[in-house]
C-alpha cells in the first residue's frame, strides 16, 4: 500500500477494494484494473460540517474519492511529488498541495491562529497559505506536490529551522512555527534583501521545504 | 540517449515498481552487442509474444556511457570514447539522493562543454539533447539552440532535399514544420525545458503526439497517424522527444489521461473510454454540461488494449499541439479535408477537468461542486 514514486512528477497507487485514495480531481494519470473515481463532494473526509469547515476555511480544493481494485498513476501540473508516510503522526499542509492521500488518514482543519495567535495568523498571510491549513492525522500515505524537488530539514529540539515562507511545503511532528521578521529601514526604502520574512521552526519534527519560491 | 547516470528528481529510479517496464541492469562493459541491451527482454507480463523493436527510453539503460547505434545503421555515428570526467561531473551535478540535510558542497557550478565532451547523441541534462551529425537529421523548427561544426539549416522542400524527402518523409502535408540540418558536428536541441529523451527504433513503430517529436534520425520514417494530431515513426532508427516530466512507460490493458499520454508503440487499438455512470440519464447529463454535481475530472480516458507499450508523462499538461497538416477530403478518412487544429480533437483544451461547458464548469469546479 501507500505510494510509488515512479519519476519525480508522477506516484503510483496500488487501489485494493475496501480501501479509499483521495485525490486532486484530474490528478490522475493512467489506470489500470477496475476502478473508479468519484468527485468528493463534501471535498474530503468528515460530514457536511466538515465540508463546511472546508469552505469557509478556503482549504477545499476538489478532491475525488479512488476506489476499486488496480493500480492508479497520479501527477499533476508538472509539479514535482513528494511521497510521507505517517506512521500516527501529523502533517499539516496547505490543501492545494495535495496531489493524493491515502483514507487511512483523518483530515481536518486547522485554523492558524491556534499555533501562534496572532502572529499564527500573519503567518499565514505572509506564506499564502491563508488562516487555514488542513491537517492529516493517522497512518498512511500522503503524497504532495512543490514546485521544484522537496527536502526535508529535520527540525531538533534546541535547533530551529528558518525557512522561506514561499519555499514551505509542509511539517510534520510536534513543531512550533513562527514568523521572524528582519524588517530594517531598508526594506522601507526599497533597498531591502528580499528576505524580510522568515518561518522559523522548532520543536521535534520535519519540514519539507521546496527548492523553488514559486507557489503552486 | 542517457540521461545522466541518476535520474535528476532526487529518487532513485526504482525499476522493480513499474511493471511495465524493466530498465536492464547497466551493461558492465560496452561491447558492441551492448547497444540493445533490452531486445527481447521486457518482462512477459501480459504473456504475449514479445518482439524486438519495442521503444527503449533512451538513457536509463546506458549507465556506462552510450550506446552503440543501431546494428541495422551504417555506422554513421563515430563512437569517440566517453570522456569520463565528465560522467562523474554529470553525477555529481545530478545524481544522488537528496541529503536530509544540504550541506555547503553542494553545488558544483555549470558544467562546461567543448566539441568533444558534448555527448555522442545523448541528452547533456534532461532538457539538452546533443546529436553527433555526420550527414542529415530531421528537426522541427525552432528547436535547434547551439551547434559546433559545419552544418546547414534547409527547409523541407528545397533542392535536392526533397528527393531525401520522397523516401524519409511521408507525411507531405507536415513537411512546412521541418528543417533538415546537414553537415558534420554537434547539435543541441532544446524545447523550453522540457524533458527530451531519445528512443531507439528497431524495426518497430511509434506514434507520438506531434507537438512533442523534436527530431529524428532519416533512417526512420515519419508518417502521419490515422489519429488526428498524432505522428508515425516507422523503422529503424532514434528519434527525440520531447515531454512534460519525465516519460514512463506502461504495458496495457490501460487507460490513460488524454492530456498525460505521449504516445504508444505497437499498440493495435486506442480507443476513447468514457465512463458510462457518469454520462448517462439526466443528472449525467447536466453533470457532462455544467461540471456542477460533480465531475471528477476523469470521466474520458483513452483506453489502450492488446501488445505494446504506452508512453506517459508526468502531468496533464500538453505541449502545444503542431497541425499535422491537413488530410485530403477523401471518403474513410476520419478529419478528412478539416484542418486538425489544436483542441478540435476534443481534448486538447487547456482545461482538464471538465468534459464540458468551460466556464461554468470552472465555477462549478471552484465551488467544489
Amino acid at each position: 500500500m501507500g505510494f510509488t514514486k515512479i519519476n519525480g512528477k508522477m506516484v503510483e497507487a496500488q487501489v485494493v477494494p475496501g480501501q479509499r485514495l483521495f485525490s486532486q480531481r484530474g490528478a490522475m494519470l493512467a489506470y489500470s484494473g477496475d476502478v473508479r473515481f468519484t468527485p468528493n463532494i463534501t471535498g474530503g473526509q468528515g460530514g457536511v460540517m466538515s465540508m463546511i469547515g472546508r469552505r469557509v476555511a478556503n482549504e477545499d480544493t476538489p478532491l475525488m474519492t479512488v476506489e476499486g481494485q488496480g493500480r492508479v498513476m497520479f501527477g499533476h501540473g508538472g509539479h514535482h511529488v513528494h511521497v510521507i508516510d505517517l506512521f500516527g503522526d501529523t502533517l499539516y499542509v496547505e490543501a492545494d498541495r495535495l496531489l493524493a492521500f491515502e483514507g487511512t488518514l483523518r483530515q481536518s482543519t486547522m485554523f492558524m491562529g491556534s499555533q501562534g495567535g496572532v502572529m499564527g495568523m500573519v503567518r499565514g498571510q505572509v506564506t499564502g497559505q491563508g488562516l487555514f491549513t488542513t491537517k492529516l492525522e493517522g497512518n498512511g500515505s500522503v503524497a504532495v506536490m512543490a514546485h521544484g524537488g522537496v527536502f526535508e530539514l529535520p527540525i531538533v529540539p534546541g535547533q530551529s529551522v528558518h525557512v522561506d515562507p514561499q519555499a514551505y511545503v509542509a511539517h510534520r511532528g510536534d513543531v512550533r512555527n513562527k514568523l521572524s521578521t528582519a524588517i530594517g529601514w531598508r526594506d522601507m526604502i526599497g533597498r531591502g534583501s528580499g528576505e524580510a520574512f522568515q518561518l522559523e521552526l522548532s520543536g521535534q519534527g520535519t519540514v519539507y521545504v521546496q527548492a523553488s519560491e514559486e507557489k503552486l | 540517449m542517457s540521461y545522466p547516470p541518476q535520474p535528476p528528481y532526487g529518487s532513485p529510479h526504482d525499476q522493480p515498481t513499474q511493471p511495465g517496464f524493466v530498465v536492464p541492469p547497466p551493461p558492465p562493459n560496452h561491447g558492441p552487442q551492448q547497444g540493445y541491451p533490452q531486445q527481447g527482454g521486457y518482462p512477459s507480463q501480459g504473456g504475449h509474444p514479445q518482439q524486438g523493436g519495442y521503444p527503449q527510453q533512451g538513457g536509463y539503460p546506458s549507465q556506462g556511457g552510450y550506446q552503440t547505434p543501431p546494428p541495422g545503421q551504417p555506422q554513421q555515428y563515430a563512437q569517440p570514447p566517453a570522456p569520463q570526467p565528465q560522467q562523474a561531473y554529470a553525477q555529481e551535478q545530478f545524481g544522488g539522493p537528496i541529503a536530509p540535510l544540504p550541506t555547503a558542497q553542494g553545488g558544483t557550478g555549470p558544467v562546461v562543454h567543448d566539441v568533444h565532451s558534448l555527448p555522442v547523441n545523448d541528452n547533456v541534462n534532461p532538457y539538452a539533447f546533443s546529436v553527433e551529425l555526420n550527414g542529415s537529421y530531421f528537426l522541427q523548427k525552432g528547436k535547434m539552440v547551439a551547434y559546433y561544426g559545419d552544418i546547414t539549416f534547409k527547409g523541407v522542400g528545397a533542392g535536392m532535399i526533397d528527393r531525401m524527402l520522397g523516401q524519409h518523409f511521408n507525411s507531405p502535408m507536415h513537411a512546412a514544420d521541418w528543417v533538415v540540418a546537414e553537415g558534420r558536428g554537434k547539435l543541441l536541441l532544446a524545447d523550453r525545458a522540457f524533458d527530451l529523451n531519445s528512443y531507439d527504433l528497431e524495426d518497430g513503430n511509434l506514434t507520438v503526439r506531434s507537438g512533442n517529436l523534436l527530431a529524428f534520425d532519416p533512417t526512420l520514417r515519419l508518417k502521419q497517424s490515422i489519429i488526428p494530431g498524432f505522428l508515425t515513426l516507422i523503422g529503424t532508427g532514434r528519434f527525440v522527444a520531447a515531454s512534460n516530466g519525465p516519460v514512463h512507460f506502461v504495458e496495457p490493458p490501460l487507460r490513460v489521461d488524454p492530456q498525460a499520454l505521449v504516445g504508444w508503440a505497437d499498440c493495435p487499438a486506442p480507443c476513447h473510454h468514457y465512463d458510462h455512470d457518469y454520462m448517462h440519464g439526466l443528472i449525467g447529463g447536466i453533470r457532462r454540461l455544467t461540471g456542477i454535481g460533480g465531475a471528477s475530472g476523469e470521466e474520458h480516458q483513452f483506453e489502450f488494449i492488446g501488445a505494446g507499450q504506452v508512453l506517459l508523462q508526468s502531468s496533464e499538461k500538453l505541449m502545444a499541439e503542431r497541425s499535422v497538416g491537413q488530410v485530403g477530403a477523401e471518403a474513410g478518412v476520419p478529419m478528412g479535408g478539416v484542418p486538425s487544429q489544436p483542441g478540435s480533437a476534443g481534448h486538447g483544451g487547456g482545461n482538464p477537468n471538465l468534459p464540458g461547458l468551460g466556464n461554468l464548469g470552472e465555477l462549478g469546479r471552484r465551488f467544489g461542486l
